[in-house]
């Protein structure tokens, strides 16, 4: 019987069966524009899902009003181990908490850690899902209210190095 | 009656369009395996160019990316990638290792190439007439295309010697290159392919002592259960009960012809994790690609003899099973070239699918898988045929 179990070749059967079955479904049935089945993304084109609690880059948010919801109590910047964010309080007509006339964000040395998200008590900035911060310039990682291609309330422009006509920054899928 | 000018334009003619044929099923090899390979491991293969996002590579990979939404087309999306593999290779530094047996080194390549495609020479894709040249023509005007390069009696015994040249190259093209890499894996490519040319010349035996022949036109008709009239005018047809041995040979064989092409699971020549690439670690350029051409030409030249021998050749089922498809049927009752080359990309398939299945063997394994088991079941198989032959 053992003699027949090593003539016989079973196991490589059992695993041409598996992977020959793994061909099958994956030849027939991986388009790009059907439902997906196999396991790699193509990356540039097709939106990745991100995990809800990744975190990416420092994003300020505004309320419905269209105001910034930050009320400069600079709990972030003596939270933050790195000191990358520095704060300048201001008044504004018709304001009664602070208003942040400036706040910048060194990305150079910020660490993600999320503590100034979480130390944030009014719920005025997040963490974006935003993974793809590599720029050419030192300067480009220096983000403030207002700047000319990024700043704190908009995601950094990403899309135009994808050869893809549907992903663009401002897509849904693409700025989560 | 040919005169010799004719003949030798006719051969020039046929091997030329043999030999492209060849070089063209042997590149789309490579791009098959990418895509093959990554379909088993629940991937996509190969779809994209490397490139920025301007330029010729970017127009490329748009073009592909629009491919991909047409049903048929998004399986070649990544097509590109081999004609850029070939010119990397045309464009590649030839580099000779210092203090390397020049002459040797240059020559190893090629006495590994000649081979692989010296087989093809006798290899019968269609036992007759392709079509007939228009008298148009200014030589071969009128002359017939037959499916084989040369109908020579001893077909297989000319296989069997020129294939075993090859194993020549890999073992100078090691010992050239003055590194103990590529040494050892020509010695293991040495020892590998002389242990299992036992074997597969044992289970090739069974098919011709079943049919009497060496020809490789009429083995593989004979073999297919087709019935025949001999030169004698007596009708020959294979007994059913054949269909046993050569089904097991036909196995037999195929592990044996993994073992010749020095492919995975096979591939100890070659074993990146001990030695570093093997025999052609030094090789770089064009000589690599002679080697990866050799290697690829002798997977299609194992695959279209067991598709000859024992899966039924250029008719429609295998192992002698051709006798139950009546004659009546108009298109799979006939011999075709489609039915050829249809088993030959199968085998081929086979040989990319136990690739991504099979891990590498160990060496001592190798040795006892070929001299413990192989040649004794291909012994005993070869007794079987024989009882049969006597027989029947």
């Amino acid at each position: 019987m053992s003699i027949l179990k090593k003539l016989l070749p079973i196991d490589i059967a059992s695993g041409m069966k598996l992977t020959g079955k793994y061909f099958g479904r994956n030849f027939f049935q991986a388009n790009r524009s059907k439902k997906h089945i196999h396991i790699t993304v193509e990356y540039p084109e097709t939106p990745i899902t991100i995990a809800p609690r990744y975190r990416g880059r420092l994003q300020m948010l505004r309320d419905e009003q269209g105001e910034i919801k930050c009320v400069c109590c600079l709990a972030c910047e003596k939270i933050c181990p790195t000191q990358v964010i520095t704060i300048n309080k201001g008044k504004k007509e018709g304001r009664k908490t602070p208003y942040p006339t400036r706040y910048d964000f060194e990305m150079e040395r910020c660490i993600f850690c999320e503590f100034c998200v979480e130390s944030c008590g009014f719920d005025s900035i997040i963490l974006n899902h935003q993974f793809e911060l590599a720029a050419y310039n030192r300067e480009d990682f220096s983000i403030g209210m207002d700047g000319q291609f990024q700043d704190m309330f908009r995601v950094s422009p990403v899309g135009q190095y994808s050869i893809s006509s549907s992903a663009t920054p401002d897509s849904p899928d693409y700025t989560q | 009656m040919m005169t010799p000018v004719q003949q030798v334009v006719m051969a020039v003619i046929q091997i030329t369009v043999l030999i492209s044929i060849i070089l063209l099923i042997v590149p789309f090899m490579t791009f098959a395996e990418r895509k093959v390979i990554g379909y088993i491991q629940v991937r996509l293969g190969a779809t994209r160019q490397a490139g920025g996002i301007r330029g010729f590579a970017a127009g490329i990979n748009k073009l592909s990316w629009a491919m991909g939404r047409i049903p048929v087309l998004s399986f070649f999306r990544g097509l590109p990638v081999f004609a850029a593999d070939g010119l990397k290779l045309l464009l590649k530094e030839d580099i000779v290792p210092d203090r390397a047996d020049r002459f040797v080194f240059v020559i190893a390549p090629v006495v590994c190439m000649i081979p692989a495609f010296a087989t093809f020479a006798v290899i019968c894709f269609y036992p007759g007439t392709l079509f007939v040249f228009p008298d148009q023509f200014p030589i071969v005007g009128g002359l017939p295309f037959t499916g084989f390069l040369t109908d020579i009696s001893v077909g297989l015994l000319y296989i069997m010697a020129v294939g075993s040249i090859g194993v020549y190259g890999i073992v100078l093209g090691g010992w050239a290159s003055n590194s103990k890499y590529p040494l050892l894996g020509g010695l293991r490519s040495a020892a590998q392919i002389i242990s299992y040319e036992i074997p597969l010349s044992l289970s090739l035996l069974a098919a011709v002592v079943l049919s009497g022949t060496l020809n490789f036109r009429e083995l593989s008709i004979y073999l297919a259960g087709v019935p025949t009239v001999t030169a004698a005018g007596a009708v020959v047809q294979m007994p059913l009960i054949a269909a046993i041995p050569l089904f097991f040979g036909f196995f037999f064989y195929l592990t044996c012809g993994f073992a010749e092409t020095n492919r995975v699971p096979f591939d100890l020549a070659e074993a990146e994790t001990e030695l570093v690439s093997g025999f052609h670690t030094e090789y770089t350029g064009m000589k690599f690609a002679w080697f990866m051409l050799a290697e690829y030409a002798n997977m299609m030249a194992v695959s279209a003899i067991a598709a000859g021998f024992f899966l039924g050749g250029h008719y429609l089922l295998p192992f002698g099973l051709q006798r139950f498809v009546p004659d009546s049927i108009p298109f799979l009752a006939q011999p075709s070239l489609l039915f050829f080359f249809g088993k030959v990309f199968f085998l081929l398939f086979v040989f990319l699918w136990v690739r991504a299945t099979l891990p590498r063997y160990r060496y001592d394994q190798l040795m006892s898988v070929g001299w413990k088991w192989l040649i004794p079941v291909t012994l005993v198989n070869l007794l079987v045929a024989a009882a049969i032959r006597f027989t029947f």
